[in-house]
């Protein structure tokens, strides 16, 4: 694939279309190190219900926070440490899109009390990238058109991160098979396992993109502009 | 969610008595493995916890330990880790196998052995909390409802199936299940550990409310030995079994010594086959025979109105996977 | 007749280009409704309906506003709200005048209630969990009702009438009436074939299931509302929300950012929109609703199930003489969208019928899912076509070519034809003369098979609007109301923009999904943004360059800014996007299973203008369409009405594992009418590829799957 140079840089485009992020406009910031503290009045826990303090290290930094025992580790970053990246397609571990690695393995965040990653590592996509380089995965992500709509992007990237982590040169049906708890309903699955091939310098013998020609001679035909 | 206090018991002692003292306050407690497959009914309230007793915190129920030439497996292994595991893979592979066929990556990275063993039914009335006689009703709604995934055999008056992977797996291994109660530990045959429906539709375990899965005890694998899981799924991926067969059979060269069957998604328990065992031993395995092995295996099969599918998709799994294993270099 | 001019690329558009947001999606850095969070924002839930068919005697919430952290209630006794866009009749929703006149009214909240999941109450509590404990204090007390599920029974006189007006759901005109389509006398035409086929197929309720589950948040300041939504047409929904709460469309703003897929069911206001901003004003803060997975499928919308009995005459050597369809579309209890079938269109016969009933039923409501009549109808009529063309004893691709539509409706030229060259390329490329052999062929109980489909898809040209401003530093800034839900919208207007006005990509900047600040857009939907909204950009391009011409560039704080609002016609003949797909399966005949071994897509959809977005289009569609034939649908138990497997797992969604490498090859063209000759691509994958494999699966095992989906039992069964 040619690199075609990313003519727009992100920050560039977010300066440029001068579009207001209503993100968390009283949660922490987001960038560098978060704060511990959570998003005054709605989001505190409630007296009666049961809490833990609980430690754990996000993204490098460390996190101490009170949690309510019933609070699910996808709600903790989500809401309370302004990590809106992991998303939750359906809160039953039924899609992967809340996948985060939880000491380096993959797990539905949805599915996992914020309690019991107490003295545990969580890395979520936000912490993938280094500054403003990108992950090869996200890079190659965004050459092989990985995200359409984007929802399951995190998760899919958090499964292909635990899986390069410890296979670092998988087939394209060792991919598959460790993606395979990541559901994408636009159904960019070719798109997907041809990125990650590439993001791991595999030659790939999954296809890529598609062939054109043009149309033969047929009555009714317009002409070209 | 409901609200409930998480408690992370230091011992399997202690996490029993945190259950008794639950109960004594009148509250619920249940207790927790990965915990993915609860928090799901908790999330439907279907299971409606006051206290969540979390085995996780309890260090060394992970291991797999040799033990008289044998092994055993403490219930907290993930199932990535038991599936991943060289000691199991080699001399027991039918359960790194059943290990593996379970749902996505992330789940076996959290899920553990003794959650899978003791996992709730997927059946679609019990998960959509229709009262029945596993939600504390009387009736089974499948019996006249859609039962296209439900018993063939052993079914009455529930016709749930087995959910798990890994318990045909241990099944077929003769696991002994190591039970850790208010009176210390116990050790129950796996023939014993799943009940059937006809003695209480409310269970599918012998497992008390104050009594957990410690882990499993397996015997030595015979020289000879090869094992296998083969589940047939409802996609490619990422369903329990609509049928599956757990198979181990002891070879002297090409004839089976000893073989042992046990199928999954067609009865409320893991479902032995001794006819079919005693059809092979001492046999060659041969392509009629195993063609023989898949009729007796359907011998006596109940259809329910949507479910006769599963009678001939069992016939063909087990002449597969035994005519494959067998001939197998 | 002179070979038409190549299509070749532009100097932006033709190019694989990234999507300009793709850095924002791989961060986590992009902001969907569900990531706004707002200074003393509350969390709502909706408590729904546990009944398919009940009259609401009392509804008690005291207890429920009694709880610590519960702001407000509402039911359908101090919320009176009528959702326009949630019922309209003749499921005309791009018909704005209808949704007053539409008799059948939906409510935010009904009395009766009419399907499990229909909305009953709704809670604003200080934290989401406060927000569900409130909703398991609220009593009901319902009176149940006789119900009815399915669309065929739904018009039996014994059935329970869901409205006065009975159970056919009323057209544009409130009348319970089937829509008709003739031409010429079908009846003749059947009489006098030499062979007549009769068959009936039916297809299922499959959810659109799009990765971000619905949600909303509303905050007021003073009367002006802020709605961060995710929807397909912000300025439909904006118009739904004003008409809905009573208050002028400029006292309304929508803003989508970024979406995560609707597929159609996206589209105008949602229930959760309006509960949202009346609760909202109730407590005078902003307020969030969180809808989950179950309440998704079961409170939006997905495709409606049907029902096709086809009667076919064909002449001794092959050709079509009389095409005859009678369908039953089941639509729920509310009529959001057409309830069409698809599919005669694609055959060129003399006499044709069809009559098809849009059915009132106490289900889940049924509506728009990508290219919303055609997957259904297309598999139906290409499964007959298909049985007719075995029994005919000719090879299916003989068949298509002979009675494929060469006009639009048999009459009127098309913009430019291309569909027997994708057939032609299609099967070539796919190699059918060597796959495809007689059905049931293999021996053993692994059975490949070959199958074929093709399409003809409208792709119309209309309104939409674009704004263009150019700054002095030389930067132009594009505005539409797009909201790019998955298609890459935003990188193909850009790309667009920069094409006509002569300058890089990464001169363009873009404000999108914002109706303050974006002009009119028709809405992500029916493939026409592209074609529609594109064609605004161009136009708007050439505005501004007539005004560089006349005024100079601009210099200091000034700008330069270009709007407009065309809507272009096709001189009166008729736009279509063409397309087939060739699909080998195997089928494990002992177990059941199905696997899709190859698969080659072939579209003219006109000049693709990001290759890249466009083939991803395609295998999306395409692979949604797999998941359509083989897993997908909404099972309810009979006896209570219950949803069974409303979620990813129950409803059996394809997985990485499921998917196949889907090859695509486009035949490029330019009929010289839309945005540089593109023509629809978004749901262009879908709509055939249903029939494709359903079609693979006969030639496999030499049975007709009828029903869909084509499942394990459903083999075996036909197989026994």
């Amino acid at each position: 694939m040619s690199k075609r140079k990313r003519d727009i840089s992100r920050r560039q485009f977010l300066e440029g279309t001068g579009v207001v992020l209503a993100v968390a406009t009283a949660g922490p910031a987001l960038k560098g190190q978060l704060s511990t503290a959570s998003p005054p009045e709605a989001d505190s826990a409630v007296s009666g219900v049961p809490t833990t303090t609980v430690r754990l290290v996000v993204n490098g930094t460390e996190h101490r926070v009170d949690v309510e025992d019933r609070w699910t580790l996808a709600e903790l970053l989500r809401d309370h440490l302004g990590l809106t990246g992991t998303k939750i397609g359906c809160d039953r571990g039924e899609c992967g899109a809340c996948t985060v690695l939880l000491d380096g393995k993959p797990v539905y965040s949805c599915s996992n009390l914020a309690v019991w990653a107490d003295g545990r590592k969580v890395q979520t996509v936000e912490g993938l990238a280094q500054g403003e380089h990108l992950d090869p995965l996200q890079q190659a992500f965004v050459e092989h058109d990985g995200p359409q709509c984007g929802f399951c992007t995190s998760g899919q990237l958090m499964s292909a991160k635990g899986l390069l982590s410890r296979n670092p040169h998988p087939t394209a049906h060792e991919v598959r098979a460790a993606m395979t708890g990541n559901i994408c309903r636009c159904s960019n699955y070719n798109r997907y396992v041809e990125a990650v091939m590439a993001a791991t310098g595999s030659a790939s013998t999954a296809k890529r993109g598609s062939s054109r020609s043009t149309a033969s001679a047929e009555p009714g035909a317009g002409g070209a502009r | 969610m409901k609200t409930f206090a998480n408690k992370n018991p230091r011992t399997l002692e202690q996490a029993v008595s945190l259950v008794q003292q639950a109960n004594k306050d009148g509250k619920t407690a249940s207790i927790v493995g990965g915990g993915s497959d609860l928090l799901g009914l908790v999330k439907e309230f279907i299971v409606k916890p006051d206290v969540l007793v979390n085995l996780k915190a309890i260090r060394g129920l992970d291991q797999v330990t040799p033990a008289a030439g044998g092994v055993n497996i403490g219930g907290l292994i993930t199932l990535d880790a038991l599936g991943s595991h060289p000691l199991i893979r080699n001399q027991y592979t039918v359960l790194a196998e059943a290990a593996e066929a379970v749902a996505t990556p992330q789940i076996r990275n959290v899920g553990t052995l003794a959650g899978n063993v003791c996992q709730r039914p997927w059946c679609w009335y019990f998960r959509n909390g229709f009262p029945c006689l596993k939600n504390g009703g009387t009736t089974c709604f499948s019996i006249v409802g859609d039962n296209r995934f439900h018993a063939i055999f052993g079914g009455g008056p529930s016709y749930i199936v087995h959910p798990s992977d890994t318990a045909p797996a241990l099944v077929v291994l003769d696991a002994k299940f190591r039970v850790m109660g208010p009176a210390g530990e116990r050790v129950v045959p796996a023939a014993e550990f799943f009940i059937l429906p006809q003695q209480d539709a409310a269970r599918e375990n012998i497992l008390a409310a104050d009594e957990v899965l410690a882990g499993v005890q397996l015997a030595p694998a015979r020289p000879g030995r090869r094992s296998t899981y083969n589940k047939v799924l409802d996609r490619e991926a990422w369903t329990h079994a609509i049928v599956s067969a757990a198979v181990v059979l002891d070879m002297d060269k090409d004839v089976c010594q000893r073989a042992s069957l046990v199928l999954g998604g067609v009865a409320p328990i893991p479902w032995r086959l001794p006819n079919v065992e005693r059809l092979l031993a001492g046999q060659r395995i041969t392509p009629e025979l195993a063609a023989k092995a898949g009729e007796v295996a359907i011998e006596g099969a109940q259809k329910l109105s949507k479910n006769a599918y599963k009678v001939p998709m069992t016939k063909a799994l087990v002449q597969r996977t035994l005519l494959a294993l067998a001939t197998r270099a | 007749m002179s070979q038409p001019p190549p299509v070749t690329p532009g100097k932006t558009i033709g190019h694989s280009t990234p999507r300009i947001d793709a850095v924002e999606r791989v961060t986590g850095k992009a902001t969907y409704s569900g990531d706004v969070h707002l200074t003393g924002m509350l969390y709502a839930r909706v408590l729904r309906s546990p009944h398919a068919h009940a009259r609401i005697r009392q509804i008690d919430v005291s207890k429920a506003l009694a709880l610590p952290g519960v702001k407000a209630a509402l039911t359908h006794e101090n919320c009176t709200v009528v959702w326009g866009a949630g019922s309209v009749a003749g499921g005309r929703q791009y018909v704005d005048e209808v949704k007053k006149t539409t008799r059948q009214k939906r409510y935010v909240f009904n009395n009766p209630v009419r399907f499990v999941g229909e909305p009953v109450a709704a809670v604003a509590a200080t934290n989401r969990h406060i927000a569900e404990e409130a909703l398991r204090l609220i009593t009901v007390d319902y009176e149940t009702l006789p119900f009815v599920l399915d669309q065929e029974e739904a018009l039996r006189p014994e059935s329970v009438k869901i409205w006065p007006e009975g159970n056919i759901s009323l057209n544009v005109k409130n009348e319970a009436e089937p829509e008709v389509f003739r031409r010429g006398n079908v009846e003749e035409g059947l009489r006098t074939a030499d062979h007549v086929f009769e068959d009936r197929y039916t297809t299922t309720y499959v959810h659109n299931a799009q990765m971000e589950p619905r949600v909303c948040v509303a905050s007021w300041e003073g009367d002006k509302l802020t709605l961060y939504t995710p929807t397909q047409g912000t300025s439909n929904c904006r118009h739904d929300m004003a008409r809905d709460l009573g208050i002028p469309d400029e006292k309304v703003r929508v803003i989508t950012q970024y979406m995560g897929g609707g597929f159609g069911n996206k589209n105008q206001n949602q229930d959760a929109d309006l509960i949202t901003a009346v609760l909202a004003k109730e407590v005078g803060a902003p307020v969030k609703l969180e809808l989950s997975r179950k309440e998704d499928f079961i409170g939006v919308h997905g495709r409606w199930p049907t029902t096709q009995y086809y009667k076919v005459g064909v002449s001794r050597d092959g050709v079509l003489q009389a095409l005859q369809l009678r369908g039953y579309s089941g639509m729920g209890p509310y009529r959001k969208n057409s309830g069409a079938i698809g599919g005669i269109e694609l055959y060129q016969c003399p006499n044709v019928e069809s009559t098809v009933y849009p059915v009132s039923t106490n289900r889940a409501v049924s509506g728009n899912y990508r290219a919303p009549e055609f997957p259904q109808g297309f598999f139906g009529i290409e499964s007959m076509m298909d049985d007719i063309a075995y029994k005919m004893k000719m090879d299916p691709v003989e068949f298509v070519v002979k009675n494929m539509t060469r006009k639009s409706n048999d009459e009127t030229p098309y913009s430019n034809y291309t569909l027997e060259d994708c057939i032609r390329r299609g099967a070539e490329a796919f190699e059918w003369k060597k796959r495809w052999h007689p059905p049931g062929a293999d021996p053993g109980a692994i059975k490949r098979g070959s199958g074929m489909s093709f399409m003809a898809l409208r792709s119309p040209l209309g309104q939409s609007s674009a704004v263009l401003r150019l700054d002095s530093n030389g930067r132009y800034t594009v505005f539409v109301g797009v909201t790019d839900i998955g298609a890459g919208a935003k990188t193909t207007m850009s790309m667009i923009a920069a094409e006509e006005l002569g300058v890089p990509l990464s001169n363009i900047d873009i404000v999108w999904g914002d109706t303050d600040r974006c002009p009119f857009s028709v809405g992500e939907s029916g493939s026409r943004t592209t074609d529609m909204t594109g064609y605004a950009v161009i136009e708007a391009a050439r505005d501004l360059k007539r005004q560089i011409t006349e005024k100079g560039l601009p210099k200091g704080e000034n700008a330069l800014i270009a709007s407009a609002s065309p809507n272009p016609t096709s001189d009166g003949k008729v736009r279509k996007a063409f397309g087939a797909h060739f699909v080998e399966v195997e089928v494990d005949a002992e177990l059941g299973r199905v696997r899709v071994l190859k698969y080659v897509a072939v579209h003219d959809s006109g000049r693709i203008l990001n290759p890249l977005t466009a083939t991803s289009q395609i295998k999306g569609g395409a692979t949604q369409g797999i998941g359509m034939a083989l897993h997908e649908d909404l099972v309810y138990d009979r006896r209570s009405g219950q949803p069974l497997t409303a979620g990813y797992y129950g409803a059996r969604i394809m997985t990485h594992l499921d998917a196949p490498e889907i090859e695509v090859i486009f035949i490029e063209s330019d009929d010289g009418y839309g945005p540089f000759g593109a023509k629809c691509i978004g749901e262009a994958g879908i709509v055939h590829a249903v029939a494709a494999v359903g079609n693979a699966v006969f030639n496999a095992i030499g049975h007709r799957m009828k029903d869909l989906p084509i499942t394990r039992d459903k083999i075996l069964g036909a197989l026994a």
